[in-house]
């Protein structure tokens, strides 16, 4: 239990709106140990910028925290005063966003920003200066002295990625958050950024936690998977488990879906149909249902827990039960 | 005859060559991918064909008649048989005009208006499976997957012979992208249309092409059936490419072939094979400049091939 | 969902829930009213003179006391408003259609056509607006209609290059690419896709311009460079007052107060316009 990072335990966050309340995230558990990868995958809708934006308290001013904890390193972050949160971002906690084109500054240099990030540092400014080249080379930009005083535009998509992922590591991060960090960029780009993750997070031994909608990325990336939809947790397990036995009807459709394992060209690609339900008005019973092939009547009446399946796999369905009930 | 023939077309801005003779041929009802990352130049194809972006050099044929640098008055009658779909899916639709209107637009374009402008707009939603009631929708109501469909229903409004569709699967999640895929299988089947789809997405080729074209840097690389392709990539950039594909799959040991760099700028473009600094097999051979060869249906630009993954 | 409100009765709404904004509601709805029904509201003909009674404080028989020549001030102040609208609406609209036009026409035409309309707007901008009122004046007389025109010329670049900037970052959308590709018009581009995503910024503006022009209109005519006497204006009004306002203070005000409450109610009222038009423009994108 020591060595558990980041615990979620069973949060539930709502937005207000004029339509009502968007029930964004309900009951989500799942944690993070130290120097573990795990991935969350999803797709629109699913709420994992709710939750990114809950763990790091940026929230939009509509956002209600109806219940549940957010434990980093045992404390409850929704707990924490603002200035102790300050504290945590960038510093213990920091993260990685979509879209390298918009995560820079476009009037600094990249060595302003990546000297503005060690503020709470005592060193000098050389020894800064030193820091941030060894940082640009540790993630691959070639000449990294002299590249630290271009600014973000003299970089292509690629470099301004891996650049904010030195400045996100620069503080050696006990979890790192990376937010689609590869949705943007080419394939061969994609690689190059996975496998340089994966080499900087033996060095610095953070835990990351890795959101995308890319099965082949979090196959690759990931030691345990979480899977959302629609708001809630359908399935979590180490990743093995996720793709060789998934015990989720969302999650063995996902897999289906995912072009990457069909080898032969396929006149017809197998899709979930339907539409992700709306937030506001949501169905009862499982949250799923509406587009399962496999629904029983249970599930239109009763939301299936996330329960535990054997060690390490949990996953939110009635068909898991239908032995326990016979 | 050819329904499109691409041949040796050029393009510049100012010094920069972003396409630097690229020539292709799709055939009538034929879907041909051209497949690039960015920078390759393969945005710059489809809108030079489309018209929407200047061609200095080269030939673009469609039907027989030629349409590079042909005024708009010359290509009037032929946007009813050349339609395009955007990458954007939301950001495509002019965002003050109901479905309905956006749908039916190239009717009122083409002064055809004694149509019944709100049965075409019904039959065209039937067609990519949206309800009827969306034709009194806002662009901004729809969400991604749904505003790729009416991109879809425009596009085959007037019932053209050749569709041009920029990244169509960008930005859908995985389960929705079947659909789309799906219908466009469907429709081509069913209407006889030719198409040509770009994308840095190797999965969705696959199942769409019936041919392929590799781009690097404002030319091809490679060109052939997409089982030829897939099976015996004989260009090292290929072959990268179809190796960067992760799986969803924990244990599958890809032989992944890792491409040095970053691309070039194309201000400074590398003497011999352009792609040789960052290819993995290059060989002295490679400082010489290849040549386009074709051997069997099979396009390849390349000094040292690889037979069967490997290099000769 | 079908659309619960029309859009402009969810734009009314958005402003009116602004305090301030619904307080430039009631000044302008007001001031609107009076202007519009003067004619019945008026208790005396604002040019009918009665040297008798001139020069009076303000009484129950006149609200606001009588000028030099016994006319009714306050009657002479809401026939004012009357003018000022009949300046202000024409010359603002009247710009922001023709700036509109040539503004669309400069961002999305030749090079050569855009060069040729940012010489003419600048050459008009570089005109002290008054210098040009007094040239037209010389050439042409002083009365309502050269007003109107001398300020509508001199706001027309305003509103063109508002216009020109929305048309060129409005040009290279996608949808506009979409509308190329199927061989759309240039006027079809501009007149359907372009504008009505144009009009909603130059409104505003048109919002905050209309107490400018008011203003404007009252200085030309303090200077006697505006409307014809007897025909009353805030800008006249304020004139006699000020060589009168010995004798009675209250020329002055039924002149100034006006012009305060219009600018005020205007501004307000397009300040929030701008807030409740905005986020939505941008949320329909």
């Amino acid at each position: 239990m020591s060595d558990t990072l980041l615990e979620i335990d069973r949060l539930s966050v709502d937005y207000e709106t004029a339509r009502g309340d968007l029930k964004a995230l309900r009951d989500i558990s799942f944690d993070v140990r130290k120097g573990e990868i795990v991935g969350i995958v999803g797709e629109s809708g699913c709420g994992k910028s709710t939750l990114i934006s809950s763990i790091l308290r940026l929230t939009a001013p509509n956002t209600r925290f109806r219940q549940g904890e957010v434990r980093f390193k045992g404390e409850d972050l929704l707990q924490l005063p603002e200035r102790k949160m300050r504290n945590l971002r960038g510093a213990d906690i920091s993260i990685v966003f979509q879209d390298p084109m918009q995560t820079h500054n476009p009037v600094l240099s990249i060595g302003q920003q990546m000297l503005d990030i060690q503020h709470r540092s005592k060193t000098s400014k050389p020894e800064k200066r030193t820091r941030a080249a060894k940082m640009l080379g540790a993630v691959g930009i070639p000449d990294p002295e002299a590249r630290l005083d271009q600014f973000p535009h003299e970089f292509s998509g690629g470099m301004r990625q891996r650049i904010a992922i030195a400045m996100a590591l620069m503080s050696e991060p006990d979890l790192l958050i990376a937010d689609e960090p590869t949705t943007a960029l080419d394939a061969t780009l994609e690689v190059q950024i996975i496998e340089r993750l994966q080499e900087l997070q033996q060095e610095f031994d953070c835990a990351i936690l890795f959101i995308s909608h890319h099965l082949g990325v979090i196959a690759e990336l990931c030691d345990r998977v979480v899977v959302m939809y629609a708001g809630a947790v359908v399935e979590s397990g180490e990743v093995r488990e996720i793709f060789h036995d998934p015990k989720h009807p969302y999650t063995r459709r996902l897999i289906d879906c995912d072009p990457g394992h069909i080898k032969e060209r396929a006149r017809v690609l197998p899709t979930i149909p339907g539409e992700v339900p709306d937030l506001a008005n949501l169905p009862g019973g499982c949250i799923f249902r509406d587009r399962c092939d496999q629904a029983m009547a249970r599930c239109a009446s009763e939301v299936p827990p996330l329960a535990q399946l054997k060690e390490g796999h949990h996953a939110a369905c009635w068909l898991n039960h239908k032995e326990a009930a016979e | 005859m050819s329904l499109l023939n691409v041949k040796d077309l050029k393009t510049s801005y100012g010094p920069v060559n972003v396409l630097a003779g690229v020539s292709f041929t799709v055939e009538p009802g034929e879907t041909y991918a051209l497949v690039g990352e960015s920078g390759s130049g393969k945005t710059t194809v489809i809108r030079a064909i489309a018209g929407l972006a200047p061609a200095q050099e080269g030939s673009v044929k469609f039907d027989g008649q030629e349409i590079r640098g042909a005024s708009e008055r010359t290509l009037r009658p032929l946007r009813k048989d050349i339609a395009m779909m955007f990458q954007d899916p939301v950001g495509s639709l002019s965002p003050r005009l109901t479905i309905g209107s956006l749908i039916t637009e190239p009717y009122r374009i083409q002064g055809m208006k004694d149509r019944d402008l709100d049965a075409e707009a019904k039959r065209l939603l039937e067609m990519v499976n949206l309800p009827a009631h969306f034709a009194s929708r806002y662009p901004y109501q729809l969400s991604g997957g749904q505003a790729r469909r009416v991109g879809v229903a425009r596009a085959l409004a007037l019932e053209p012979k050749l569709i041009l569709a920029d990244e169509p699967t960008a930005g859908l999640d995985v389960s929705v992208q079947g659909e789309l895929l799906n219908l466009l299988n469907d429709l081509r089947e069913r209407l006889g249309l030719a198409m040509v789809i770009i994308t840095h997405n190797l999965n969705v080729v696959r199942h769409v092409a019936d041919r392929m074209g590799i781009m690097y840097l404002g030319r091809l690389v490679e060109e052939g059936t997409t089982e030829a392709v897939f099976h015996d990539p004989r260009h090292p950039y290929t072959r990268c490419l179809l190796s960067a594909n992760p799986e969803p799959d924990p244990d599958a040991r890809l032989e992944r072939i890792a491409l040095k760099g970053e691309p070039p700028s194309l201000l400074k473009r590398p003497s011999g094979c352009e792609f040789r600094e960052r290819c993995p097999f290059a060989q002295e051979i490679c400082t010489r400049t290849p040549q386009w060869e074709v051997d069997n249906g099979h396009g390849l630009r390349c000094l040292a091939p690889l037979h069967e993954g490997r290099a000769a | 969902m079908a659309k619960s409100r029309s859009e402009l009765g969810q734009i009314i709404h958005g402003v009116a829930r602004d305090p301030l904004g619904l307080m430039g509601l009631i000044i302008v709805g007001t001031i609107v009213f009076c202007a519009v029904f003067a004619i019945w509201i008026v208790p005396y003909d604002p040019v009918a003179m009665n040297i008798k009674d001139r020069l009076q404080g303000p009484s129950a028989a006149h609200f606001l006391g009588t000028d030099q020549l016994g006319r009714d001030t306050f009657s002479r102040v809401v026939m004012g408003g009357q003018v000022a609208l009949k300046v202000a609406l024409p010359a603002v609209f009247g710009a922001m259609a023709i700036g509109l036009t040539l503004g669309m026409i400069a961002g999305y035409g030749p090079k050569w056509l855009d060069n040729l309309l940012m010489l003419f707007f600048d050459t008009i901008r570089s005109f002290p607006t008054v210098m040009f009122a007094l040239a037209v004046v010389a050439l042409v007389g002083p009365s309502l209609q050269t007003v109107v025109l001398v300020v509508m010329a001199t706001s027309i670049p305003t509103y063109g290059r508002v216009a020109r900037t929305q048309t060129l970052t409005l040009r290279n959308s996608e949808f506009i690419l979409a509308e190329r590709s199927m061989g759309a018009s240039m006027k079809r581009i501009l007149g359907v896709h372009m504008l009505p995503n144009i009009v909603g910024v130059l409104a505003v503006l048109a919002a905050m311009d209309i107490p400018t022009v008011i203003a404007l209109e009252a200085g030309l005519s303090f200077l006697g460079l505006g409307v014809k006497p007897p025909t009353p204006s805030w800008g006249a009004l304020l004139k006699d007052g000020y060589s009168l306002i010995r004798q009675t203070p209250w020329l002055v005000v039924g002149g100034g107060l006006p012009i305060i409450l219009a600018t005020l109610g205007f501004t307000f009222l397009g300040e929030s316009l701008r807030d409740v038009v905005d986020p939505k423009l941008r949320k329909q994108r």
